[in-house]
Formats: C-alpha cells, structure tokens, sequence
C-alpha cells in the first residue's frame, strides 16, 4: 500500500487494521485510513469496493471484525455517543418520513439530538435554499431536494465532521455544482469532509485528499496534489503512423507502456530521462512527429496505475 | 449525562415520536373508526331499533350492554393497539430514518422507549373517549334495565384502558423484533381474536390457561358485567397471579423488542 502519511496534522478520522466479513467474504481488509482535519476527503473506489460497510462501520451501524477507530479522537465504539454527537452523516441515501414537511423532519433528528439543534432549524433551511418549501410534505421533493434536506439533517449538530456516502448519486448537474459548492464553504468553516464516491473526476474536483480503495483495501491515501506528483510520467506523442510508432515505442527500455487514445499515444515511461532518445527514435524512423508534450497527471491516471499494478500482482 | 440517563426518553423525543404518528391521517381515521366510530354507530343502531320495536330490540344502555361494548373496546382496542404499535415500532426503519437516528449517537434503548409513552399518549385518548361515550350511553340509554353504577363504570373503564395498553405494549415489542407492521398486526389481532377465546374454551389445559394474557384481563372484569365481557368461560385467578402474568408477557415482549432494536444492524 501507498501511504501518504498524515504525521503532522491532527487526524478526525484514523482506523487501524479495520476488517469487516460477511461470512467468507471479506469485505473490509486491514483498512488503515488516516483522514486529517479540515479537508475534503474523497474515499473513493468502484462498486462493492466496501465503501458503505466502513462508513457504516465508523458510525456505528455495523460492528468490525477486527482492527481499531478514532473518530475526532475518540475511541470508537467506546466512546461512539460522544464521538458522534459532532459528526453528520447520511449513509446510502437520505431518508426521510415522507409524511412529514422538511421542517417536521428536521424536528424529528432535533430531538434526538442536543437541544440547541432546534434553534439551528430556521438556520439550515435556509442555508440550504429549503425555507420557501420547508413546510411541505418530503414526499413532494426532488432528488437534490432530499439530498440537500439530508445536509440540512447533519448540519443540525454543528458537525466537525460529515461523512457523506456517494452524496451526488442521482443529482443533476446543477445539484453537482451546488454540492461541492457547499463541501467549500464548509471545509472554509474548518469542518472535515468525508464522501464515498465511485466517480473519480467529482472526487478530483470536490476533494484535496484521497484514499483510492478497491477490493476492500485502501491502495493509496493522501493529498491529490501529491498523489498526482507521485504517478510516473506520461507523454502524448502524435505520428503520422501510429501503428508503426507504438511497435517502436514498445521496444524502448525506458517505456512502461504505450496506449493509443484515438487521439495520441499516450507513452507511460520507467524512466524520464529517455523522452529526448525516443524522440529521436522516432525522427530517425521517418516518422512525422507532430506532437510530443508530457501529460497532465490526473487521479484518473493515477488511480489506473495503481488498480493495474494491483491486478497484475494478483 | 449518566449511562441511565442517556437511555432514558426525553420529552423531546417523546414529542417527536407523538409528531410521527399525529401526522399520519390515514392512522387516526382508522383508529378513530375502530373506537369512537364503532360505539357511536353501534349506540346508534341499537337505540334506533329499540325505538322502533322496544320489545323485540333492547335499549342501548344498561349493565349487560356495558359489558358487551367493554368487550367491544377493549377487542377493536387491541386491534387498534396492534396498528399504532407496528406504526411506532417499524415506522423509522421502513422509512429508513432509523439509520439516520442512529448515527447520531443517541442511545437507541431511548429511542426505543420514548415510543412506549408517544403511543400510549397517542391511542389511549381515543380508547378513553369511545369508553366515555359508552358510558354515557349505558346511563341514559337504560330503558327499563338497570343503570351501572358510578363505581363500575370507573372500574370498567379502567379495565378496558388497562387492557389496551396491555396489547398495545405487547404489540410493539412484537412490532421491534419483527421490523414490520403487517406481520405485527397479524400476529396480535390472530393471537387476541382468535387464539386467546380458543385457548380460554379448552378446560383440559386447566391451570396452563392462566398463562393466557386475555384469560389474566379477564380475570379482572368486575362481576357485575357477568359474561358480558368475557371472551371464554370464567378462570379463577389470584389478583398477584393475574399481575403475574401480565407483567411477565410486557416485560417479555418489551425486552426483546429493546434488545433486537439496540443490536440491529440499522
């Protein structure tokens, strides 16, 4: 595993050797997350990776079958009441008595919560752009008015922390772009974000920090800027003969490997000091060199790289 | 806050599960048909009848017809019982909120007792006010029978409140280990409808009868109302064997229903 480690800042989230099964299959395998606070962090990993059954494991809903937690420092389940009495959460997908108007529904998690989360209704709804339908039934709702009900839910504890588990599942492009707007404003209030997503370029664009998981076990965590850093180089090359380009490309003991996007070939190499050989390579061989540019390093790359070597290991 | 204290219900949360269930107006038409409808309707017919042929058709009033709408009540009560407990009891989890309750930290042992008031509050006003109607009925509808007196409409009332709750309290802790309102309502109406007059009827069970909870209430009818009330032939019973097995049942269903819903995986 590829650790970026958080040593210097204060830790809201941190688990140690966290496991959960379900019968034989092992669902959660030695997670050791280290989440710092006062960031956006993505958990990010494809469908069934385990995502939901650690977020459920943190609160509480689910019970490890091995390993540790601390959540805002506080040993978890031990100390789960107190821990999570400053964290908001909404797992899977908010649900809400569809009976009930926005504001009822908000009473109903006041109550369960501290007292002063009652004078903090009037507040989220509006914060939330919800006052002006605040007193109709749930079940009148849009989509990203329920999402945006269930933020509202969580902001009733003044959480330090929100744990949101895939929060722009089925949100239209508008929602997108008003859910990050508010992981921006909030992360500007010193809070801490955690969300799940299967969706690698919303994590890029919400989150600074990642812990990229696949098959239950977290395969690299940490700032997105340096996990970017931390890829290997890539160049983009355009020839007039791709074909021949590649073959030639491929043979090269500097490159990793060489993959045609249909636009360029993008050559990932072992070894960056190469890039001026293989231009000449490529001269020498009469092809017509039209482009070479190193890429830009995205998550996506990186988060590729790191599933690839995984499943050449495996 | 004390571990007690934090599994204790507020009346904060108390008000949050009566809200739950006020809202519901689907809830209170059925449950207000099943009590206050079915003795005013009841009441009405009968009287109607009596006042149009006194001699086939007795009045509505009297010791004997207090008696039947007792039985009444109390069995259309613990139907009704059996509703708002699967509603209270299953209501968050069918609608999801349960999960979002939990991971609040509160402690679900106090989530799981505040519905234990909030229902209570909930149901017993309309059980109260179909029982006041009834007595009311039963006093100036009395036509040539004899009217109760003050102290057994009390003591009916009583019963019949005392019997509600009872069921009421068994249903939701049915209600917490099953997860689901319909199998909660099939469970309480078939073993109060059906099976407790079936078990009451067999003598050869003897002195097993006297586990059966509706045998237990019956056991506490006043006198006065004879068989009027009775759902099965008269078990003699001690007053402490009666408490017996009537706290033991609540205590049984109460705590299974805490324990499943403290330990689910929500």
């Amino acid at each position: 595993m590829t650790t970026s480690r958080a040593t210097t800042q204060e830790l809201v989230v941190e688990t140690a050797g966290l496991s959960k099964r379900f019968g034989d299959r092992t669902v959660v395998r030695k997670v050791d997350l280290e989440v710092p606070r006062g960031v956006a962090f993505g958990y990010l990993g494809p469908n069934g990776a385990g995502k939901t059954t650690l977020i459920r494991m943190l609160l509480g809903l689910t019970q490890a079958n091995e390993g540790s937690m601390n959540l805002l420092g506080l040993p978890v389940p031990a100390r789960r009441a107190e821990a999570l009495a400053r964290v908001g959460a909404i797992v899977e997908e908010p649900s809400f008595h569809g009976h009930l108007t926005g504001r009822e529904n908000l009473k109903i998690v006041a109550a369960v919560r501290e007292r002063a989360a009652f004078d903090r209704i009037d507040g989220v709804l509006e914060r939330l752009g919800l006052a002006t339908r605040a007193d109709d039934r749930v079940k009148t709702y849009s989509l990203g008015m329920r999402q945006r009900l269930g933020i509202a839910r969580c902001l009733l504890a003044d959480p330090e922390l929100l744990i949101l588990d895939e929060p722009m599942n089925g949100l239209d492009p508008a929602g997108i772009q008003d859910f990050r707007a508010f992981v921006r404003e909030f992360v500007a209030e010193g809070r801490t974000i955690v969300l799940s997503s299967h969706l690698l370029d919303e994590v890029e664009k919400t989150c600074s920090h990642v812990a990229i998981v696949d098959r239950g076990r977290i395969v690299v965590q940490g700032a997105i800027e340096k996990l970017r850093d931390g890829g290997r180089p890539t160049l983009l090359i355009q020839v007039d003969d791709s074909a021949r380009a590649r073959a030639l490309l491929s043979a090269h003991a500097a490159v990793d490997r060489v993959v045609d996007d249909g636009e360029a070939l993008r050559v990932v190499l072992a070894d960056s000091a190469a890039v001026g050989d293989l231009n000449r390579r490529l001269v020498e061989a009469h092809l017509n060199v039209t482009r070479l540019e190193p890429a830009q390093a995205s998550l996506e790359q990186r988060f590729l790289e790191v599933t690839t070597r995984l499943e050449n290991a495996a | 806050m004390s571990t007690l204290a934090h599994a204790l219900p507020t009346p904060r949360l108390v008000s949050a599960d009566i809200l739950k269930l006020g809202k519901r107006r689907g809830l209170a038409a059925v449950v207000a048909l099943m009590t206050v409808g079915t003795v005013v309707i009841a009441n009405t017919v009968i009287e109607l009848m009596h006042l149009s042929d006194s001699v086939k058709h007795g009045p509505a009033g009297g010791v004997t017809m207090l008696g039947h709408f007792a039985w009444t009540i109390s069995a259309l009560g613990a139907a009704a019982a059996a509703i708002v407990a699967a509603t209270a009891g299953s209501g968050d989890l069918d609608s999801g909120v349960y999960r979002d309750l939990a991971v609040t930290g509160r402690s679900r042992l106090a989530i799981f007792a505040s519905r234990i008031p909030a229902g209570l509050m909930y149901l017993l006003p309309f059980v109260a006010g179909a029982y006041a109607i009834e007595a009311v009925s039963s006093v100036v509808f009395t036509g040539s029978h004899p009217a109760p007196s003050s102290y057994l409409l009390v003591v009916t009332g009583l019963w019949t409140l005392l019997s509600v709750t009872f069921y009421y309290l068994l249903a939701l802790g049915i209600s917490c280990v099953v997860g689901s309102r319909s199998y909660t309502i099939g469970i309480v109406l078939a073993w109060r409808l059906a099976l407790t007059p079936l078990l009451a009827s067999i003598a050869a069970l003897g002195v097993v009868r006297e586990l059966v909870p509706g045998v237990a209430l019956d056991g506490l009818l006043p006198a006065a109302l004879h068989d009027a009330a009775r759902q099965g032939p008269r078990v003699g019973m001690s007053l402490a064997a009666i408490a017996f097995v009537l706290v033991v049942w609540t205590a049984a269903a109460l705590v299974a229903g805490a324990v499943r819903d403290t330990t689910r995986d929500a």
